[in-house]
């Protein structure tokens, strides 16, 4: 039976302490999950139940998978209670992934903000694992303070790499920091790329998705070329159980990503 | 498609029949309604047997998309469900299938089928009963739809004086009618039945005229900020949630885990979006925390992107939803001011 409320058990390799509230999971699921750059999993917290995520690790790597998750909730808080060699259970994946083939070519603009880094980084890793496809890489990423930063050393290594172009925001430095202080738009009066041609890709808390659209609008980016990560309650993941529903679409079956223009005439579509 | 007619006297042998094959169910009457019972040949009683009635109270949705299922176990994955004896369902009428064509659309042509209903609606056999009587609650010709099912089951059967006569309308229903004594029906005994027919849809167009804004998809998406209007609409509700519990064609359901000893159940429960926590996520933000955005949105799902993504409304006019309302909120009311 192939039965797409079951499980795949899951062994945890590694817990990576990212900031205070966020840690990155390092998973190997019995059977691998073909999961590709901005889709997303059902993760099962045995005994207290399944929460959607999305992987941040490259897709071109899937015996293990690595899960960057923030301390919000009741699942995430029991996640935070397990240690390297317990069981969670995978299902998955769901929704659509970035559609990369539409990003050959063209400059590639990406904002995160927070934790909402995580997804991001599935998306930069296979951009980079294919640099050559592409125009150049853009990576404006705020937090709240310095501590808030996720994959800290990973940024440095990243901005070494050609064609990459990263710059870092925090709201408030509380130690010393020699990026820019202010919420990531601060990071967005200059866009070095030409807007009509090139691909916006943004994920983070739903005021900083509001803001940041706006200002993308702003520059001029088309409405079809702004890619926003919609937090919905994605419970099934299959399209069926209706609790994702975002306006005509169910979040985890159209999405979890969708362009400007699709969620354009929707009520309020950032939580 | 071939149609037969069965004497009043027959019509218990080839139920025993059915019965044998089959974990047999007919609607009949209690109380002030029609319920689902399963056939008992040790007591059958035609009396009670409410072929000609309106619709059970229960949806036919309660013996396909299980009110509460269990769909996983952890880490040991669930074993294939096991062949049971499969239901037939006597007197389905043309409403209820509104429900079956929206779970098929949801759970079944998606790129994921729920491989539990799939076998459930394999399974099952489905007679089909005219409805030569619709009541005041009955609205089934707004939505498109006829006091008959013509497909989309096995046989359609419809009660006439002398007997019942019974269309094939499938392989397995032609097999149904074997070994009983089913002739062929007289050609006076279709037009019988197509009177009927005939008349009940004359009772629902006088009882409801107004055919629906043929815009309402359009519509409903124009008024959705019309704050006023919803209110209205809404003022009665205690949100008591039994217009979508008892709705056919609601397809909302819930996921919840249990620890037993060290694996854990997941169960698979209906769920109603009218619940204040049904959209809430993860970090506490809730896109439908005020009620009348939930209330709005019954009306999105059901009149707009139903009608707009699959062709048509994810309603079957049987009027469950104002029956139950213990504010008497008639959807009709609504509808017909949009």
């Amino acid at each position: 039976m192939n039965n797409p409320y079951q499980p795949i058990p899951t062994k945890i390799l590694d817990v990576i302490e990212e900031t205070p509230n966020i840690r990155t999971l390092v998973l190997k699921p019995e059977k691998q999950i073909p999961f590709l750059a901005g889709q997303f999993v059902e993760l099962t917290i045995p005994g207290f139940g399944e929460a959607p995520f999305t992987p941040s690790s490259s897709h071109f790597e899937r015996e293990v998978l690595e899960m960057t998750i923030m301390r919000v909730g009741r699942a995430t808080g029991a996640l935070f209670t397990k240690k390297p060699g317990d069981l969670l259970g995978i299902r998955g994946p769901y929704g659509k992934p970035y559609p990369l083939k539409e990003f050959e070519g063209r400059d590639i603009y990406i904002v995160g903000g927070g934790v909402g880094l995580a997804p991001l980084r599935a998306l930069f890793l296979a951009l980079v694992h294919e640099i050559n496809k592409y125009g150049k890489i853009f990576l404006r990423y705020g937090a709240r303070t310095p501590k808030d930063i996720v994959y800290k050393k990973q940024l440095k290594e990243w901005e070494k790499i050609k064609k990459v172009d990263i710059d870092l925001s925090v709201d408030s430095a509380d130690e010393p920091w020699e990026r820019k202080v202010g919420v990531v738009t601060c990071l967005m009066d200059e866009i070095p790329c030409d807007v009509k041609k090139s691909v916006a890709v943004v994920c983070g808390p739903p005021i900083m998705m509001k803001f940041v659209t706006k200002k993308l609008l702003e520059a001029g980016f088309p409405g079809k070329s702004i890619y926003l990560s919609m937090e919905m309650n994605m419970s099934c993941g299959l399209g069926q159980c209706g609790h994702c529903r975002l306006g005509p679409y169910f979040t985890c079956k159209d999405g979890p990503v969708l362009t400007w223009e699709q969620i354009k005439d929707i009520e309020e579509p950032f939580l | 498609m071939a149609i037969y007619f069965l004497p009043n006297e027959r019509r218990v042998n080839w139920l025993a029949r059915l019965a044998g094959g089959y974990n047999l169910f007919i609607p009949v009457k209690a109380g002030n309604g029609v319920h689902w019972q399963r056939f008992d040949k040790e007591k059958v009683d035609l009396d009670s047997l409410a072929l000609k009635e309106i619709r059970a109270a229960e949806p036919i949705k309660s013996f396909l998309f299980s009110p509460r299922e269990r769909v996983a176990l952890f880490p040991e994955p669930l074993e294939e469900p096991a062949d049971g004896n499969p239901a037939l369902l006597l007197g389905v009428k043309g409403c209820d299938l509104r429900g079956l064509a929206v779970h098929q659309k949801m759970f079944l042509e998606g790129e994921f089928a729920d491989p539990f209903y799939s076998k459930r609606v394999k399974e099952t056999v489905l007679i089909a009963a005219d409805c030569p009587e619709p009541k005041d609650s009955c609205f089934c010709n707004l939505v498109g739809l006829k006091p008959y099912a013509v497909d989309g089951v096995d046989l359609v059967l419809s009660v006439i004086d002398e007997g019942w006569l019974v269309e094939v309308v499938s392989e397995r229903g032609a097999k149904l009618i074997e070994g009983e004594n089913w002739q062929p029906a007289a050609e006076r005994q279709i037009n019988k039945r197509d009177g009927q027919r005939q008349q009940a849809e004359g009772v629902l167009q006088q009882r409801n005229p107004k055919p629906l804004n043929p815009n309402l998809p359009q519509v409903i998406a124009e008024r959705t900020n019309d704050e006023k209007f919803w209110a209205e609409a809404a003022k009665d509700c205690v949100e008591c949630f039994g217009c979508l519990m008892t709705c056919p064609t609601c397809f909302c359901f819930l996921l919840y885990d249990q620890a037993k000893g060290d694996k854990v159940e997941r169960t698979k429960v209906w769920d109603a979006c009218y619940m204040a926590m049904y959209a809430r996520v993860g970090g506490g933000a809730n896109p439908r925390a005020k009620f009348l955005k939930r209330f709005i949105n019954r009306f999105h799902c059901k009149f707009m992107h139903g009608k707009n993504q699959h062709g048509f409304y994810f309603c079957s006019g049987c009027g469950r939803c104002f029956t139950a309302c213990m504010g008497k909120i008639d959807i009709r009311d609504i509808l017909g001011r949009l």
